[in-house]
C-alpha cells in the first residue's frame, strides 16, 4: 500500500510489498462483537431484498399470506399494506432492501450505531406486523420450527439488548448491560417459555407436524440440505407428540437456565444454541437462502446471538460463600 | 429479474472505485524512482472493472475465461501474501491483516466468473442476466459456496466499517494537518499525519521522503494548486477512501452472489 509523508514542502509516495506488521487495533468487547454480527445479519438481509423473486408478485403474495387467520386490527392493515406493495412493487422493494443494507452499514460504523439501532427496532416492529402478521402468534401457524415468534421481532429484542449504555452495577452478563439483569432475565425467559408454550400448540403436536415441516422446506435446496432434511424427517417420522413435548422440555430448561448458578446456565445457553442450530439447519434449511426466495436468515442465527448475549461475563476474584451461587454469574465483572 | 436500474447504480459505484484505485496508482508514480505500485490497488482497479462489466452487460471488458485467469493470478498472489503474513503475526493476520480479505475477493471473482462461463454456455446468455434471470431456478454447481463467499465478505465489511470508524480520530488530525498554512517535517522512519490513516490498510505506520520533486507545499505562489493537490493526495490515501473502496467492493459482491443462488 502506499503511505503519504506531508513533510514541509514535498508530499513522498512509497508502497510496499511482502510481509507487514499486523497494526495495532482497538479490542472488541463482547458486546460489540455482538453489535457486529447482528450488523452482518442485516446486511445479508438487505442483499437477500434485492433477489429477482422480491421483485415479483410472489413476494407481494406472501406478505398478504400473512393476514389470514389474525384479528381484523391486524389483518386488515397488512392487506392495505400487500395492495401497496402490488402497485409499486420495484419501488417499495428497492426501499425495502436499501434500508435494510443501510440498518447493516449503521450498526457497524460506530458514530452511527444508536441512529441504526434506534431504527432497526422501528424497522423490526414495522416488518414484524406488515410482513410476518406477528409471526403467526395470533393465528395459530407459529412454531418454534418456522421461526416463532417471528425472526423479525428477535432483531428489535437484540437492538435492545445490545444498545451502547451501561447502568451502574457490573451486568452479569451483556445482555444486562443496557435494560439491567432482572429485566434481560425476564425478556429470555418470556421469548423461550412462548417457544415451548407454541411447541404444545394442537398443530404443533400432531404425530406428522414437525415432520411435514421438516420435509415441506427441502424444495429447491441442494441435495446434500435434501438429503439431511429427508433424514430428519423420517427419523422423526410420526412421532410428533413425542418431539414436541422433548423440545417443549428443552426450551424450558432455556428459559430459567439463566436464573441459575453460572455454570448451570453455561450449560443451558449451550443447550439453546445447540437447539438453535439444529432448528436452523433441519427445520429452516439455512432460511430457505439456498433455495432462493428467503427474506431473511430466519431465527436459528439470532436465537444462538441472544445465548452468546446471555454468557455469563468473567467471574470477579474470588467470592466466597453464597455469593458464589448467585445467578448467571451475579456479581461478576467484565 | 432484479431491475436493471438496479444493477446499474451497482456497476457506477464499481467504476468508482475503479477511477479511484486508478488515480491511487497514478499518484504513486511507479516510473519514477521509489515509486511502487501496489497489488491492493492493482486488485480493485481490476475487481471494479470485472464486476461492472457482469452487472451491465452493456459494458463489454474482457472475456470471462479472461477473467477467470486474471483473479486466479491474484488469488495465487494474494495467497502467498496471507501465507507470508500468517508466517510473520501468527493467525491474527488473518483477521485483520489486509491480505486476506483480498484473497477472499480474488477467490469469489473467479468462482462467479467460473460460474457464469457455465451459466452463460449453457443458457446463451451473457453477465448477471445469465444468472439472476432464471426465475429461481439455481444454476450453479455449488451454490453454498456462494452463500460461504457472500457470508465471509459482509463479515469482512462490517469488521472494515468498525476499524475505520475506530480511526476517525486519526482521519480528524489529517484533516487539520492539511487544513494548516504548515505542516510538520517529516523524518525518514517517523509517523506523520497521513501515514497514520493507512494503517486502516497496510498495517504500517511509517512513512519517509524520497521524492523532493513532489512539491505539495501549501504555502507559496502555487498554494492553492498545490494545497488541492495535497487534498487530493490525502483524499486518495485516506482510509475512509480505501477501505470504503474495499466495503462497496465487498457489499457488491455478496449481492452478485446472493443473486447467483
Amino acid at each position: 500500500m502506499t503511505n503519504i509523508a506531508v513533510a514541509g514542502d514535498r508530499a513522498a509516495w512509497r508502497g510496499r510489498l511482502g510481509t507487514e506488521p499486523v497494526a495495532a487495533r482497538p479490542s472488541l468487547d463482547a458486546r460489540r462483537a455482538l453489535q457486529l454480527v447482528l450488523a452482518a445479519v442485516w446486511l445479508l438481509d438487505g442483499v437477500l431484498q434485492y433477489q429477482s423473486f422480491m421483485f415479483t408478485k410472489g413476494f407481494n403474495q406472501m406478505l398478504a399470506g400473512t393476514a389470514p387467520g389474525n384479528p381484523s386490527v391486524i389483518a386488515t392493515p397488512i392487506t392495505w399494506d400487500a395492495n401497496l406493495i402490488d402497485h409499486h412493487m420495484v419501488l417499495t422493494n428497492a426501499i425495502f432492501a436499501t434500508i435494510q443494507l443501510l440498518l447493516g452499514l449503521g450498526i457497524a460504523f460506530r458514530p452511527t450505531l444508536k441512529v441504526a439501532l434506534a431504527a432497526s427496532v422501528l424497522w423490526s416492529l414495522g416488518v414484524w406486523w406488515f410482513g410476518e402478521g406477528l409471526g403467526g402468534v395470533l393465528n395459530g401457524g407459529a412454531s418454534p420450527l418456522n421461526g416463532a415468534p417471528g425472526a423479525v421481532i428477535l432483531y428489535a429484542l437484540l437492538a435492545v439488548l445490545l444498545w451502547p449504555a451501561d447502568r451502574a452495577a457490573p451486568a452479569p452478563f451483556t445482555a444486562a448491560r443496557a435494560v439491567g439483569a432482572h429485566v434481560a432475565r425476564a425478556l429470555w425467559a418470556i421469548l423461550w417459555l412462548s417457544l415451548a408454550y407454541f411447541t404444545l400448540t394442537p398443530d404443533n403436536r400432531a404425530p406428522a407436524a414437525f415432520s411435514g415441516m421438516i420435509s415441506g422446506m427441502d424444495s429447491g435446496e441442494p441435495v446434500w440440505l435434501q438429503d439431511l432434511q429427508k433424514g430428519a424427517a423420517s427419523l422423526i417420522g410420526n412421532s410428533g407428540l413425542a418431539a414436541s413435548i422433548v423440545l417443549a422440555i428443552a426450551l424450558v430448561l432455556i428459559a430459567v437456565g439463566v436464573y441459575l448458578p453460572a455454570s448451570i446456565a453455561k450449560a443451558a445457553l449451550v443447550l439453546a444454541i445447540v437447539v438453535a442450530a439444529f432448528i436452523w439447519v433441519f427445520a429452516q434449511a439455512f432460511g430457505g437462502i439456498l433455495a432462493t426466495g428467503a427474506t431473511d436468515v430466519n431465527s436459528g442465527p439470532l436465537l444462538a446471538l441472544l445465548a452468546l448475549a446471555y454468557w455469563p461475563l468473567r467471574s470477579a476474584p474470588a467470592p466466597s460463600g453464597p455469593s458464589a451461587q448467585t445467578p448467571a454469574g451475579e456479581g461478576a465483572t467484565r | 429479474m432484479t431491475p436493471a436500474w438496479i444493477l446499474d447504480i451497482f456497476a457506477a459505484i464499481m467504476l468508482a472505485v475503479a477511477a479511484i484505485s486508478a488515480a491511487r496508482l497514478v499518484a504513486a508514480r511507479p516510473w519514477q524512482h521509489g515509486g511502487v505500485v501496489t497489488d491492493t490497488d492493482i486488485s480493485h482497479l481490476l475487481m471494479g472493472i470485472a464486476m461492472a462489466g457482469m452487472l451491465a452487460p452493456s459494458l463489454t471488458t474482457l472475456p470471462n475465461d479472461a477473467w477467470v485467469g486474471v483473479f486466479a493470478v491474484l488469488m495465487i498472489w494474494f495467497g502467498y501474501r496471507v501465507a507470508r503474513d500468517y508466517q510473520a503475526n501468527g493467525a491474527r493476520a488473518l483477521a485483520v491483516g489486509h491480505c486476506a480479505p483480498h484473497l477472499v475477493h480474488s477467490a469469489a471473482m473467479v468462482y462467479m466468473f467460473a460460474a457464469i462461463t457455465t451459466s452463460s454456455t449453457m443458457a446463451g446468455m451473457s453477465g448477471m442476466g445469465a444468472m439472476s434471470g432464471m426465475g429461481g431456478m439455481s444454476s450453479l454447481h455449488v451454490p453454498t459456496l456462494a452463500l460461504l463467499f457472500a457470508a465471509i465478505l459482509i463479515g469482512y465489511t462490517v469488521w472494515d466499517l468498525d476499524q475505520l470508524s475506530s480511526l476517525r480520530s486519526g482521519l480528524t488530525a489529517a484533516v487539520a494537518a492539511a487544513a494548516g498554512p504548515r505542516l510538520v517535517p517529516a523524518t525518514p522512519g517517523a509517523p506523520v499525519a497521513g501515514a497514520g490513516l493507512d494503517a486502516a490498510e497496510s498495517g504500517t505506520g511509517n512513512a519517509t521522503g524520497d521524492s523532493p520533486d513532489e512539491a505539495a507545499t501549501a504555502t507559496g505562489p502555487q498554494g492553492a494548486a498545490g494545497g488541492g493537490r495535497l487534498r487530493t493526495l490525502l483524499f486518495l490515501d485516506a482510509p475512509g477512501t480505501v477501505v470504503g473502496c474495499r466495503i462497496a467492493m465487498g457489499v457488491t459482491m455478496a449481492l452478485m452472489l446472493i443473486l447467483m443462488i
